[in-house]
């Protein structure tokens, strides 16, 4: 009866308010209730845009990721928290397992505050390095808000860079504006394929820990310093559950919203943080970057019959699969980034054909990629095989087996269709005509005497 | 009927009459056959044995369901995933035509009977019809009524055949010997008139027989060999010529037509001698026909001429085709005929098949008893006639008894000619010791079978028959009596080993109970069934070869390979997946999409046909692909022993079959106290730690072991990061490393 409740409640909000695609409860975990009004325009922007909050702090009895093994939240935002762990209700194990429940966590940091240790461990297993002892500020002489860090450099001011290589969607690009972090925690991240930064920290810059490294920094001791220093960085699971480091908190309060800052020697302006933080929690709690297949659509060319599970070598073959992007609300047709390609591939063990899938057509909500090949001459089990995993999209991973057969025995070509077989088709035909010739001379020629049914025998 | 038959009961029963009785012995002969056989289904159930059957029963089941065209083009994608395997052309269609076959006539006299008891009942229903054959076969060779008869009930129930052909073996072999000797009977019948109908009867079932069974290749290189012994006897006749043209010209076409054989008949090596006979009877026809019609002198010149100039010309072009690559050298199970060691060395994979080793000498009296010392004699009795069915004996023996003694399977077609000859042998005895004749009418029997074939006489002289005869009553009674309680011996025997050593159909294993009572061990199917109602219909399984034919006929799941043993370079990237660290195998389970990983582990029960034991196999078999990454010294110990318990080493301890072979084992016992019975071995108190697979299912006796294999890390990490963060150990990298860091580019 639950579920049915649920199911349609979730069938009522994905049809009526379609914020987010995979759900809208979101679980804010902050030290005290009362902090959230330092951020209450970044909390009305939420609820504005239909998420239903919940506000707990990690020593409260009730919080509970997961009931009967279901996620209770489907969203979750970490603000900068004082306690040490974060008790027995989210421990990293837990925290794995939310996010192996697809659910999406939004992760901020604070200079002032040491991050849980409950953090740091799930961080750890992210591949994602945080400065020793839990605590560092990432400071720029070079790029500081000369207006409310005039001294302690670090409020940095940074204008949003582009991606850090072509071929990504540019959900996170704002030409020309400003976006302040001050107080920022900077972290390092591993190679993964599943870490993508978006906000690195200027060559200049570098972590330092207030507490012991006050005076001087041993280069030695040094935790990152440059372009290796992120300060905002997103993980996508293989499941596509979303995980976004932001490292300075501060920067979603209400009162960089009002202030102006300006860096040495420039003028001062307003910040864009808004913008920023509003793109950031949209890709995080998946209102952006959602792909969906409609429909795959695989056949021979010619043949009615759709998605057969059975080809022949040699067969041609049409793929058509239709795609939509889920952007703000509403899905629409899907476009590959520039320089990017949607592949498809044809494989068994390895791909034996790779081919570039072609936007063919395109409606209000769905775009159509097509291609059309030839299969190898090789019979096995296949695999039309799509493997779209990016940076900032949902995964694509759609596999469509396929039996593909050897030529059957009566879909060889005929003998009398080859011309190379024809001498051989009239040397039988002689000799047919040759031994009946010959039976009929032996059998009307004359008897001679009685010899004549031995010698016959042996031949 | 003959005039010494005819003599031997004149007087005492009319003919009609003994044919009355010959006609209901040879039903009690196939009575007993059939029966013999049905042990298994008494003791056990009425189920198919082993493993090679469950392949031809579900491709029997496959050729009901879909017709025969469908059949004929299949192309299996539930066996060597992903290859798939072109089933339809790879396998010998006979039996399952012959099941089909009799299935649908069945079903058209409106008797609707289960395919699965078909299966199960022809292998048994065919032993009667090699009786029949073997009896038509010995009345070829000896005019004794009762040779015939014995040959028949000899056959019924020899071990050596009923080894192949208990209910439930539903194997080639099942109608293969029965089609062999009805071969050899029409060869001999056709060699005998010089008939071309029997000749072509005889290519008839020649095609049968290859659409039935490799061993077809035994007929193939038999009959040549008789021809050649014949004309190097000169005993080069109009009759052979006839039957052995009739013979290969339609035989090799009609082998032909079955899609695995296609063109090997002309291409491969086994096939050659055929040809060679049939090229050296035209040739020797030509001369036969030459010398009738010029001078001795010019004859003389031109045989010298012609036989050179044709035999280095076949050689020369014999060597030059092989070379050129147009017909295949001798394969490789060829070589291991010839030298049994060769197998070892070169092909494990043949090697490791139990039923290819060279075979024990007890096994010869424990298939045959009494038959086999009796079978010298019937040969040398062959001797004493020596007309050309008797050479066929003769060289049969010859040969088969070579192939029984090196490969233990081809007992099988030693069988037929020992229980022949053993007939032979008995018959001549009780003929001999049973006559009520005087000496005189015995005389002018020998005259009379001498005197019609007279080109016949070129025997031994020492075998030529002396006037003597037995004519005292207690010389008569005691070698009869004698005789009498070896045949029965001989049926006690045979009733022994069938119902003790070839009923079990290896798919449940039996077990006595201390009260004496029988306790069967159903692992086997409880883990199919297991498998078949708990994962999909696509989920694939990786296991040795040895289980895949009952995987996809028992759990219906598709495999990576099974004991149709064609792609070895398949079978060796099992083993090395099996052979290797977690590390290794993980990817080329990914990359075959293996879902669960099964694994015969017998340690518990002491059931010593599991994978641990046949592990080394696996272990060659990879390094005879892969020698540089799979090398079979690094499991033995120093001291050169095969270890699993403490001693073991470092790669048989990582090894992926070693962890999924004890994985928790440690955990039935107290602590220290894990032994494992089949290598009577205590095992460490610290089990294995699996990283890339988990446990799914392991059956009541710990035979069968399920694993399914984990998907990809989540976050990315490797799988044994993550396992060790499940188990709750922390990372240990925390602390700062000096030197240069690792910097991420992008």
């Amino acid at each position: 009866m639950r579920s049915l409740v649920s199911f349609v409640l979730l069938l009522f909000t994905a049809l009526v308010s379609a914020l987010s695609s995979s759900g809208t409860r979101l679980l804010v975990v902050l030290d005290a209730v009362e902090e959230k009004d330092a951020y209450s325009t970044f909390f009305t922007d939420l609820v504005e845009r239909g998420y239903e909050i919940t506000y707990e702090t990690p020593k409260s009895e009730g919080l509970s990721l997961f009931e009967h093994g279901e996620r209770n939240y489907d969203h979750l935002i970490f603000l900068p928290s004082k306690i040490k762990g974060l008790g027995p209700n989210l421990t990293p194990n837990i925290l794995l397992d939310f996010i192996n429940a697809e659910g999406n966590i939004l992760l901020t940091m604070s200079s002032t505050h040491s991050v849980p240790s409950s953090l740091v461990a799930l961080l750890s297993e992210l591949d994602v390095t945080l400065p020793s002892e839990r605590t560092g500020s990432v400071v720029d002489h070079f790029h500081y808000d000369t207006i409310s860090a005039a001294e302690s450099h670090d409020v940095l001011v940074l204008s949003c860079p582009p991606n850090v290589r072509p071929g990504l969607k540019d959900y996170f690009q704002l030409p020309g504006t400003a976006l302040t972090f001050p107080r920022a925690v900077g972290h390092v991240l591993g190679s993964g394929p599943l870490l993508t930064p978006i906000l690195r920290a200027p060559p200049t810059a570098y972590s330092y820990n207030p507490k012991e490294q006050a005076d001087v920094v041993d280069p030695e001791d040094l935790f990152a310093a440059g372009k290796q220093l992120a300060l905002v960085s997103v993980i996508q699971a293989l499941n596509s559950a979303r995980f976004t480091i932001l490292g300075s908190a501060e920067m979603l309060e209400d009162k960089w919203l009002e202030v102006q800052v300006a860096r040495p020697q420039e003028r001062p302006q307003y910040t864009s943080n808004r913008e920023f933080w509003t793109s950031l929690t949209a890709w995080t709690f998946k209102e952006l970057g959602v792909l969906r297949v409609n429909s795959i659509e695989h056949h021979i060319v010619g043949d009615d019959e759709i998605n057969p599970g059975l080809y022949r070598v040699k067969n041609d073959v049409a793929y058509k699969i239709s795609i939509s992007e889920y952007a703000w609300r509403r899905w629409v047709p899907f476009t590959v980034p520039q320089g990017d390609s949607l592949q498809l591939e044809f494989s068994m063990l390895s791909p034996f054909e790779r081919r570039d899938l072609v936007a063919e057509s395109e409606t209000h909500r769905e775009t159509i990629f097509t291609t059309n090949f030839t299969l190898p001459d090789q019979h096995g089990i296949f695999n039309f095989k799509i493997n779209y995993k990016r940076p900032f999209l949902t995964s694509l991973e759609e596999k469509n087996t396929v039996s593909v057969r050897h030529m059957a025995h009566d879909e060889w070509p005929r003998s009398y269709v080859i011309s190379g077989a024809w001498p051989w088709l009239s040397g039988i035909g002689v000799t047919v005509v040759g031994f009946v010739a010959f039976s009929a001379l032996w059998m009307y020629s004359q008897p001679v005497k009685k010899t004549s049914a031995g010698a016959k025998k042996t031949q | 009927m003959t005039a010494k038959s005819q003599d031997l009961l004149a007087g005492v029963t009319a003919p009609k009459v003994r044919t009355l009785l010959r006609v209901v012995i040879l039903f009690f002969i196939a009575g007993a056959a059939v029966s013999s056989r049905l042990f298994s289904v008494i003791r056990f159930e009425s189920i198919i044995h082993e493993f090679d059957p469950w392949f031809n029963f579900r491709a029997t089941k496959y050729l009901v369901a879909n017709g025969f065209y469908k059949f004929w083009d299949w192309f299996d994608d539930r066996t060597w995933h992903p290859l798939g395997r072109v089933t339809g052309g790879t396998l010998y269609p006979g039996l399952m035509v012959t099941s089909g076959a009799i299935y649908h006539a069945l079903r058209a006299l409106t008797i609707p009977v289960d395919i699965r008891n078909i299966c199960v009942l022809l292998a048994p229903a065919f032993s009667g019809l090699t009786a029949y054959a073997t009896y038509l076969l010995t009345n070829e060779m000896t005019t004794s009524p009762s040779a015939g008869l014995l040959a028949a009930i000899f056959m019924g129930i020899a071990p050596g055949y009923i080894s192949r052909s208990v209910a439930g073996s539903y194997d080639n072999e099942a109608i293969a010997i029965f089609l062999l000797v009805f071969t050899f009977f029409l060869w001999i019948k056709a060699l005998k008139l010089g008939s071309m109908l029997w000749g072509a009867l005889c290519a008839l079932f020649y095609g049968y027989m290859v659409a039935s069974w490799g061993g077809y290749a035994f007929i193939t290189c038999l009959l040549p060999m008789h021809a050649l012994v014949l004309i190097c006897m000169g005993r080069y006749s109009t009759r052979l010529y006839v039957s052995y043209t009739t013979w290969y010209a339609l035989g090799t076409l009609a082998s032909m037509q079955i899609p695995f054989v296609g063109f090997l008949p002309v291409k491969t090596s086994e096939h050659m001698p055929a040809l060679g006979i049939f090229g050296f009877l035209q040739l020797i026809g030509f001369i036969q026909y030459v010398r009738s019609a010029i001078s001795g002198r010019q004859f003389q010149t031109f045989l010298v001429t012609l036989l050179v100039a044709t035999f280095g010309l076949g050689l020369a072009g014999l060597v030059g085709l092989t070379s050129l690559g147009y017909i295949a050298p001798w394969g490789g199970r060829f070589y291991s005929l010839w030298d049994t060691g060769y197998a070892k060395i070169h092909i494990p994979i043949i090697a490791s098949v139990s039923e290819h080793q060279p075979t024990a000498w007890p096994s010869f009296f424990f298939d045959l008893n009494f038959l086999i010392w009796l079978f010298p004699a019937g040969v040398y009795l062959c001797f004493q006639n020596l007309r050309d069915e008797h050479v066929f004996i003769v060289v049969y023996a010859m040969f088969g008894s070579y192939f029984a003694g090196v490969m233990v399977r081809l007992m099988l077609t030693l069988t037929p000619v020992v229980c022949v000859a053993a007939a032979i042998a008995v018959s001549q005895i009780l003929d001999t010791y049973l006559s009520v004749k005087v000496p005189i009418v015995d005389e002018t029997a020998a005259s009379s079978t001498d005197s019609a074939p007279k080109k016949a006489k070129g025997g031994l002289r020492a075998t030529e028959k002396p006037n003597v005869g037995i004519f005292n009553n207690l010389s008569k009674v005691v070698v009869t009596g004698a005789m009498t309680i070896y045949l029965l011996m001989f049926v006690t025997h045979c009733t022994w080993v069938t119902s003790n050593a070839y009923s079990s159909p290896s798919v449940v294993l039996a077990s006595r109970l201390p009260d004496g009572s029988q306790h069967i061990i159903d692992d086997y199917r409880e883990a199919y069934q297991w498998l078949r109602q708990n994962t999909k219909e696509d989920a694939k399984i990786m296991s040795w070869w040895d289980y895949g034919y009952q995987i996809g006929g028992m759990a219906d799941r598709p495999t990576l390979v099974d004991n149709n043993t064609w792609n070895n370079t398949h079978i060796a990237t099992v083993g090395k997946a099996m052979s290797s660290r977690e590390e290794v195998s993980y990817p080329i389970m990914r990359q075959h999409e293996v879902d669960y990983v099964l694994v015969v582990f017998g340690g518990l029960l002491g059931y010593s046909g599991d994978d641990i034991n046949k592990f080394l196999w696996m272990v060659r078999i990879a390094e005879g692909i892969w020698p540089d990454e799979v090398k079979e010294r690094d499991f033995f110990t120093a001291r050169g022993e095969y270890k699993v318990d403490h001693d073991a080493t470092e790669t048989m301890k990582n090894s992926l079959m070693y962890k999924m072979s004890y994985y928790n084992y440690n955990t039935l016992f107290p602590s220290g106290q894990a032994v494992d019975r089949v290598r009577g071995v205590r095992m460490p108190d610290q089990g294995p730690v699996l990283d890339t697979v988990e446990e799914a299912f392991t059956s009541e006796n710990w035979i069968i072991r399920i694993y399914k294999v984990k998907d990809l890390d989540n976050v990315g990490r490797d799988h044994g990061a993550a396992a060790a963060f499940a188990r709750g150990q922390k990372k240990k990298k925390i602390q700062k490393k000096r030197g240069a860091r690792v910097l991420r580019v992008d």
